[in-house]
């Protein structure tokens, strides 16, 4: 039988058989895609200071560390169920029953997209598609986009689009419904993005972010930002039109755009359409929890963490005996930190089994999520640390 | 926006206005508005649709989200052959 099943080979999932299968666990991680590496796989992007971060080869290294300790990945696979049985978790997968008495849901997070007016034609995709076709894939979405949604994700990858040479024509809002939510609002758009601007590529944005930091300030820049927005890498950012919806009679033949307020409303007589062959909508992150729910794991519900969270303490046990869980199910954070939080998870599952016995290699490993988190060029959202207070704290109501 | 026209949930082909005019009627749970629809009762098990079904309760009853998860998830959490799911596999 298997000490540790980790599903996901992902940032978190990698790390944690890496750190496991070193202390001397037989360990296996599964994964549903072809190629171990999860979200990854997809990552092509600066850093601030100027050095690049190169997802593929972080997933390369990463594989190559983890089997060399010892572990065995297996791609392709998928689980459906998790049950616990006596002493060990009993997994439900493509390619069989598969027995261990520590698991490891690492499953990191899914995309929650925005629905539009003709979303569902062939040629739209989330964002995180057009990653994977581009990156992983290498292939070539279209010739001439429009990206719906602007945030973090979906400009870090118009960029990734832009290198690899596919056309962003532009990037709007979603129009607004009952369910858009700040996404198709000009001003909160605004507000978040300036959290981001010192990533920007140009002086002139990292500059006027400075004296942006006004919330008064923020609304005249959103009521003076010029319709035909700025541009970032020569990609024209429109943060006052929206996508009424998309176009098409087989397939993606364009975009029905219209200028908005800064509140969010379509300007009457500005509608017009614009051509295109391929959509990315892209919306929020959401922790992939669903093997969490059935085996049985309570959940807390924080949105600064995107949504709801299995309740887990800061060694990543949960209530459950013998589960435990790493990276973005446990709230949506950057590569890195999901990195740090599977080492963690790695080194206190082997503490539990008995062969790790410096309590301190734990700890320690503990305190570098910390460390990860505060040297982070870009933080997912403001509210991070008050959210998983809250959930150290209903673990501790668990006495976790 | 026209939300008639919105497809939210794609496997049973449940409208944005739908959702909303069920919601609006019975102001209900999103287990009522999803057993009431069938939105999320699809092949994919609410994978696509699931969040913007709490969306539109919260949109539309201003009930926020409970720690408990409102839409139950059920094994299998993926599509499974009927091969497997008789044992031969």
């Amino acid at each position: 039988m298997l000490d540790s099943l980790i599903i996901g080979a992902g940032p978190a999932g990698l790390a944690a058989a890496v750190a496991s299968a070193r202390q001397g666990l037989r360990v296996r991680v599964v994964d549903e895609f072809y190629q171990p590496g999860g979200r990854l796989l997809g990552q092509l992007h600066q850093e601030p200071d100027g050095t690049w971060w190169n997802g593929l080869a972080e997933a390369a290294r990463l594989q190559q560390e983890a089997v060399e300790a010892g572990a065995e990945i297996r791609c392709g696979v998928s689980v459906f169920h998790v049950t616990r049985q006596d002493t060990s978790w009993i997994v439900s997968t493509s390619e069989g029953v598969m027995e261990a008495s520590m698991l490891l849901i690492a499953t990191g997070a899914s995309e929650t997209p925005v629905p539009i007016p003709g979303w569902t034609l062939p040629g739209v995709m989330s964002i995180g598609a057009a990653q994977v076709m581009t990156n992983v894939q290498r292939v070539r979405v279209g010739t001439r986009g429009v990206i719906i949604g602007i945030n973090i994700l979906s400009v870090a990858i118009a960029r990734e689009l832009l290198l690899a040479e596919v056309k962003v024509d532009r990037m709007i809002l979603p129009a607004h419904s009952v369910i858009s939510g700040d996404a198709s609002h000009p001003v909160a758009v605004m507000q978040s993005m300036l959290r981001i601007a010192h990533l920007a590529p140009s002086p002139l944005i990292r500059m006027g972010s400075k004296w942006m930091k006004s919330t008064w300030m923020q609304r005249l820049g959103t009521a003076l930002y010029p319709s035909r927005g700025f541009s970032m890498w020569g990609i024209p950012i429109q943060l006052r039109t929206a996508a009424l919806a998309i176009i098409g009679v087989n397939q993606v033949e364009g975009v029905r755009i219209a200028h908005i307020t800064p509140d969010g409303q379509p300007v009457s007589g500005t509608e017009q359409i614009i051509p295109a062959d391929f959509v990315c909508i892209a919306g929020e992150l959401s922790p992939l929890a669903e093997l969490a729910a059935v085996a049985g794991c309570p959940f807390a519900y924080v949105p600064s963490l995107g949504g709801h969270i299995p309740i887990h303490n800061e060694r990543m046990q949960t209530p459950l005996d013998g589960l435990y869980v790493a990276g973005n199910i446990t709230g949506i954070e950057s590569a890195k930190v999901a990195l740090a939080q599977g080492t963690a998870a790695g080194m206190s599952m082997a503490f539990s089994h008995g062969s790790l016995r410096d309590p301190h290699v734990l700890s320690d490993s503990i305190k570098q999520i910390e460390i990860v988190r505060n040297n982070a060029t870009l933080q997912f959202h403001p509210g991070i640390r008050a959210g998983r207070m809250q959930v150290g704290l209903m673990a501790a109501e668990r006495s976790l | 926006m026209e939300s008639h026209r919105v497809i939210v949930c794609r496997c049973e082909e449940v409208s944005l206005a739908d959702l909303i005019e069920t919601a609006s009627s019975y102001s209900c749970t999103a287990r009522e508005l999803k057993l009431r629809t069938r939105a999320g009762m699809g092949c994919c098990g609410g994978r696509t649709c699931r969040n913007m079904l709490d969306q539109v309760i919260e949109a539309v009853t201003g009930q926020k989200p409970d720690h408990a998860v409102s839409l139950g998830y059920q094994p299998p959490v993926r599509p499974m052959s009927f091969q497997l799911l008789g044992g031969r596999k």
